[in-house]
């Protein structure tokens, strides 16, 4: 399949992904399918997922380095598939986990912490959410297309 | 409020998190600009000049009179700004949104640029010490007098102008800057040209290694290697020159500012990298994955570790030339990791005749013992070559990474164009110091393949002959 223009991938995936990003992604597949790609994407579903109920244990365990430590975890490869939000979102939870305020001061309170990666961490899956919907109908609708052809 | 003393002020690229730059009473939206280079001194400081930035405010709801955001002008009071829309103070969630050209290709004054006249008051703070100065390449040498400020460069453009040397990277992305570069500063790109390296715009190499090598001609290899980098050519994949140009159209200001240094270049996957032995070194399963796929691309020879102590013992088996190495890592980190290879290079005499004069070297002291001894000790023909892998674009994590002894630096996400690069660079450069071996390598390979075409030309032709012409052009 031939790779769909920005404005329509920009259209199906929302602001939450940095193209640029993303396409280079889309660019290690072979011609014809998206086998690497989807095997890439689909991957962090699962990572994500897996992650995400870690950290709801942590967070009931009050494990704030934990937290930080998965926040960077997912971190990492949020950012490597461009998904902006997701990923600062992670570094929020990063950050507060490290007992830190969002521009590296130290906050002492770990309640005050725990809030608030509480709060990152509602936020951080609904950006999540968004950006699983917007690649799955990117994916599913590269099988149509081929379909089609 | 906040009159007399510094204070902060929080701002952010769009889509990008909040930051607090530093500010004192009386500094003017332009001051703020040159501020934020410095934060910036990586993603924008290489590439824009402060007078292409732009900043936006947006009105709190308490404040419903005014436009809900706007433009600043550069001549606005910062302080006094701010006050005025966030009387209760700024909140991280109000930060200033910094813009920057949007087509960068097209040089055209932006119509918010600073008018030419002068701001005397605001020019000469960048000769108060009270800043710390994290950028080492000097982006603002420490200038006495006016020509601080880049309005003020502007209006006389005959001074020598020590204001706007970060745009010169202009030059190695082809692009050309937005604003026109008053007179005279030719001259200063040029000079400052020599120590902004063509092939990384995104980091800077400390080639430690070369010049540490003064007996072997260490020059020569650094600057063969340099000119054994081909030029860009256009990457195999069928479907990217479509994909790349002509994407003007819509983008986040974010995109732009990275296609900023993702389209010029196109990708150039093809077998020219040297057939040299990567490790790499991530934790997190998906990103490693992607490395994987690429360097399989570059096709070179590759491993994985997944943690600092893996790495350290994957690197132990000898034979590698480039490590990729990322930073934050479960148990021991990256840059541990790179302190262990050092050292145990360090003990084993690893590329000791070349002996390291450019690092002060003081432990000669501590003994080598059976445990730190490297049993194949052929396989290591010189230092390898650690690059290290930041999720930060903090300067201060880089000049971390590189104390601990790492060579060269990406930060993540990794854009492939740049990973190339470093990748036949520092491939180039062990290639010539492994040379025999590499000449080997390649002569087996060439054979290899050609044997390869051969036989996969002798299949296609089948019917027609059965003759079996080896292909000699075959590199």
């Amino acid at each position: 399949m031939a790779l769909p223009d920005d404005k329509e991938l920009e259209s199906i995936l929302g602001d939450g992904v940095d193209l640029t990003t993303f396409k280079q992604i889309l660019e290690m597949d072979e011609p014809g399918d998206n086998e690497f790609s989807t095997s890439i994407v689909f991957g962090f579903f699962e990572q994500a997922e897996e992650t995400f109920e870690r950290m709801d244990v942590a967070l009931d365990e009050k494990d704030l380095e934990k937290l930080s430590e998965l926040g960077h975890f997912l971190k990492g490869s949020s950012a490597t598939l461009g998904l902006i939000k997701v990923r600062d979102g992670c570094e929020k939870i990063q950050r507060y986990g490290k007992q830190e305020n969002l521009d590296g001061s130290p906050e002492p309170d770990a309640d005050v912490c725990l809030a608030r990666v509480k709060e990152a961490l509602m936020a951080v899956k609904s950006d999540y959410e968004e950006v699983e919907i917007g690649l799955k109908k990117f994916y599913d609708k590269d099988d149509e297309d081929e379909d089609g052809a | 409020m906040a009159e007399q003393i510094p204070s902060k002020i929080w701002v952010m690229r769009p889509k990008a998190s909040a930051t607090q730059i530093r500010i004192r009473p009386g500094d003017l939206v332009d001051d703020v600009r040159d501020e934020i280079l410095r934060k910036y001194g990586n993603s924008l400081g290489k590439t824009f000049d402060s007078p292409d930035l732009t900043l936006r405010i947006q009105a709190s709801e308490e404040t419903q009179n005014k436009q809900r955001t706007r433009t600043l002008g550069p001549e606005e009071d910062i302080i006094k700004t701010l006050n005025a829309y966030y009387p209760s103070g700024q909140t991280v969630k109000e930060a200033l949104v910094i813009e920057i050209p949007r087509n960068s290709t097209t040089p055209k004054p932006s119509p918010r640029a600073p008018a030419p006249y002068s701001g005397s008051a605001s020019a000469t703070y960048y000769a108060e010490d009270g800043r710390p100065s994290e950028t080492s390449e000097g982006y603002f040498p420490t200038v006495t007098g006016n020509t601080s400020s880049p309005r003020l460069a502007m209006a006389v453009p005959t001074q020598s102008s020590g204001s706007i040397p970060h745009s010169m990277t202009v030059i190695s992305s082809g692009q050309l800057p937005p604003i026109p570069s008053p007179g005279g500063t030719r001259r200063h790109y040029r000079s400052r040209h020599s120590h902004s390296r063509t092939h990384s715009s995104s980091s800077e190499h400390i080639v430690s290694h070369s010049s540490s090598l003064p007996k072997s001609p260490g020059h020569e290899i650094t600057s063969s290697a340099r000119m054994g980098t081909p030029p860009p050519q256009r990457l195999s994949s069928p479907r990217l020159p479509s994909s790349r140009p002509n994407k003007k159209g819509k983008r986040s200001q974010q995109q732009q500012q990275q296609d900023y240094h993702h389209t010029p270049t196109p990708s150039i996957l093809t077998a020219t990298v040297p057939p040299i032995n990567v490790l790499i070194v991530e934790d997190n399963p998906i990103n490693l994955k992607l490395l994987e796929a690429f360097v399989k691309r570059l096709k070179v020879r590759w491993d994985t570790a997944m943690n600092g102590s893996d790495a350290v013992k994957k690197w132990r088996h000898g034979g590698f030339h480039l490590v990729l190495m990322d930073i934050q890592l479960p148990g021991m980190n990256g840059l541990e990791a790179t302190r262990e290879i050092r050292r145990l290079e360090r003990l084993n005499n690893i590329g000791v005749s070349t002996a390291p004069d450019g690092i002060p070297e003081t432990t000669p002291t501590e003994e080598l013992t059976e445990q730190d001894r490297l049993r194949d000790i052929d396989k290591f023909k010189s230092p390898v070559i650690i690059v290290a892998l930041t999720a930060s674009s903090l300067q201060s994590d880089r000049h971390e990474a590189l104390a601990s002894g790492c060579n060269d630096f990406l930060t993540k996400p990794v854009n492939f164009v740049w990973l190339e690069r470093k990748v036949m660079e520092w491939g180039c450069m062990q290639a010539l110091i492994d040379f025999e071996g590499w000449r080997m390598w390649k002569e087996l390979s060439a054979k290899a393949e050609s044997i390869a075409a051969a036989n996969k030309r002798a299949l296609a032709f089948k019917n027609k002959t059965k003759k079996n012409r080896p292909i000699m052009s075959a590199s």
